[in-house]
C-alpha cells in the first residue's frame, strides 16, 4: 500500500481548477492511452468504478462529458471542470498508464530492434491519428499540428513519455503540477 | 519484496533495467520496530549491463533531488540540466538524445561515472524512486522538493533559442529597413512662399 499523495495528504496547497490548456493535455493523454489499449474506453469507465468515482462518472456520457471541455473537441463544452473531477480523470490516467507501463516503455526504448519499434510506433500512431481526426476539430491549429507527419512526431513522442513518467501513484502530483502550468 | 535479518530491513524495488535495493534499521530511539525503515545504512542500484552504483543515504537523496523535478520538467517539455552545487548527482539531457546522468564518486582519484539512458530506462529509474519514496515501511524524512506548475519563463526554455529570437529580431530589422527607406525619400518640395505685398501708403485723408 502506497503512502497517499493526493490533496488530502497536503492540506496546505491550494487546490484550483486545470486552466483550458491542462484540460486539453489531460484528454490527449487519455486518447493516448485509448489509442495504446483497444478497448480503452471501456477499461476507463471500469477503472473509475474500481477506484471509487462511480458517484462522480456514473457511466461513460458523463465520463466523456467531463472530457469534452476539451477545446480542441469536436463538440467542446465551456466552463470549468470541478478540481475533484480533474483530480479523479488524472488519478485514472495514472492507473491506466501503470497499467499499461510496458507498452509505453517499449516505445521508448532505444534496445528494441529497429524494425520492430518502427512497426509499434506506426500502430500507435495510426490509431491515435485515427481518434484524433473522429474526435477533434481539424480547423484548430493545435489538432492540424497534432495530425501532421512530421510537426506532430515531437508532440506525439512527448505524449508518451509524459505518461511514462506519471505512470503509478508516485506520478498524480508530477502530471498535475504539469497540468496546472502557465499559458507560455 | 523484504528480506530481513534479526532487525536489519532489506526493501528491494525492481523495474526492467534496474534494481534499487536499501537497507536499514528500525530507529528504536524514537519507537519504530518490525518492518519500519528508519534508518538507512547503505542501497545499490543495480542496472542491466552497467556497473553497480552504492552509497549512502546522502547519495541516494541527492539521486531524488535531482531525478523526480528532472522528469517533472521532462513532462511540461522542458529539458534542462539538473545539479544541486556539492552534491553528487548531476543530470540533464544527452547531446545525443536520452539522458545523461553524471555521478561523482566521493573517493579521491576515482572519475566522475557518466551514464546515458534512453527514455524508458529514465521512466524504469523514476518508478523504483517512486515506489521508494512512497513505501510507508520508509519512515524517515527524505525532504525532496513538491512538484509545482513552472511558470511562463520556464517554459519558454522548451523553445530552442534561435527560434524565440527569430520573431523579435526579425521585427526589429523590418524596422530599421523602413526607417532607412523612409529617410531615403527626398524631402517634398517646399513651394515658394507668395511674396507679400508691399504695405501701401494710407490714402491721404482730405483736407478739409
Amino acid at each position: 500500500m502506497a503512502k497517499d499523495t493526493s490533496e488530502a495528504a497536503n492540506p496546505d496547497r491550494p487546490s484550483s481548477p486545470l486552466p483550458r490548456r491542462g484540460l486539453e493535455r489531460l484528454d490527449l493523454m487519455l486518447l493516448c492511452m485509448e489509442a495504446l489499449d483497444l478497448n480503452g474506453g471501456e477499461a476507463m469507465v471500469w477503472m473509475s468504478e474500481q477506484l471509487g468515482y462511480g458517484g462522480l462518472f456514473p457511466n461513460r456520457v458523463e465520463l466523456w462529458k467531463r472530457r469534452c471541455h476539451n477545446p480542441l473537441r469536436r463538440t467542446c463544452r465551456r466552463g470549468e471542470v470541478p478540481v475533484d473531477e480533474t483530480d479523479a480523470l488524472i488519478r485514472i490516467l495514472c492507473v491506466m498508464a501503470d497499467r499499461l507501463y510496458p507498452m509505453l516503455r517499449s516505445l521508448l526504448s532505444s534496445s528494441e530492434p529497429e524494425a520492430v519499434a518502427s512497426e509499434r510506433w506506426a500502430l500507435f500512431q495510426g490509431r491515435l491519428l485515427e481518434l484524433v481526426q473522429e474526435r477533434m476539430n481539424p480547423r484548430r491549429s493545435g489538432v492540424q499540428k497534432l495530425l501532421d507527419p512530421t510537426d506532430g512526431a515531437a508532440q506525439r513522442l512527448q505524449l508518451v513519455q509524459g505518461l511514462s513518467l506519471c505512470a503509478g501513484h508516485g506520478g498524480f502530483e508530477r502530471i498535475k503540477a504539469s497540468l496546472m502550468d502557465a499559458v507560455a | 519484496m523484504v528480506q530481513s535479518s534479526v532487525m536489519k530491513q532489506s526493501l528491494v524495488f525492481d523495474q526492467l533495467s534496474c534494481r534499487l535495493q536499501v537497507e536499514g534499521l528500525p530507529d528504536v530511539s524514537i519507537g519504530q520496530s518490525g518492518a519500519a525503515l528508519g534508518i538507512i545504512t547503505g542501497w545499490s542500484l543495480q542496472w542491466v549491463g552497467r556497473p553497480l552504483l552504492e552509497g549512502r543515504r546522502e547519495h541516494l537523496q541527492a539521486l531524488m533531488q535531482v531525478v523526480l523535478p528532472y522528469a517533472r520538467h521532462l513532462i511540461s517539455g522542458v529539458r534542462r540540466d539538473f545539479s544541486i552545487a556539492g552534491e553528487p548527482v548531476d543530470i540533464g539531457p544527452h547531446p545525443e538524445g536520452g539522458h545523461r546522468l553524471l555521478l561523482r564518486s566521493s573517493q579521491p582519484d576515482t572519475p566522475p561515472l557518466e551514464m546515458h539512458l534512453d527514455d524508458a530506462e529514465l521512466a524504469d529509474l523514476v518508478r523504483v524512486l517512486d515506489l521508494l519514496r512512497l513505501d510507508p515501511r520508509i519512515q524517515l524524512p527524505l525532504d525532496l522538493p513538491e512538484p509545482e506548475p513552472l511558470g511562463p519563463r520556464e517554459l519558454l526554455e522548451r523553445i530552442p533559442l534561435h527560434r524565440r529570437l527569430t520573431a523579435p529580431l526579425g521585427g526589429a530589422a523590418a524596422l530599421a529597413v523602413s526607417a532607412a527607406l523612409v529617410l531615403l525619400l527626398p524631402p517634398p518640395a517646399v513651394p515658394p512662399t507668395p511674396q507679400a505685398p508691399a504695405p501701401q501708403a494710407a490714402p491721404e485723408a482730405p483736407r478739409p
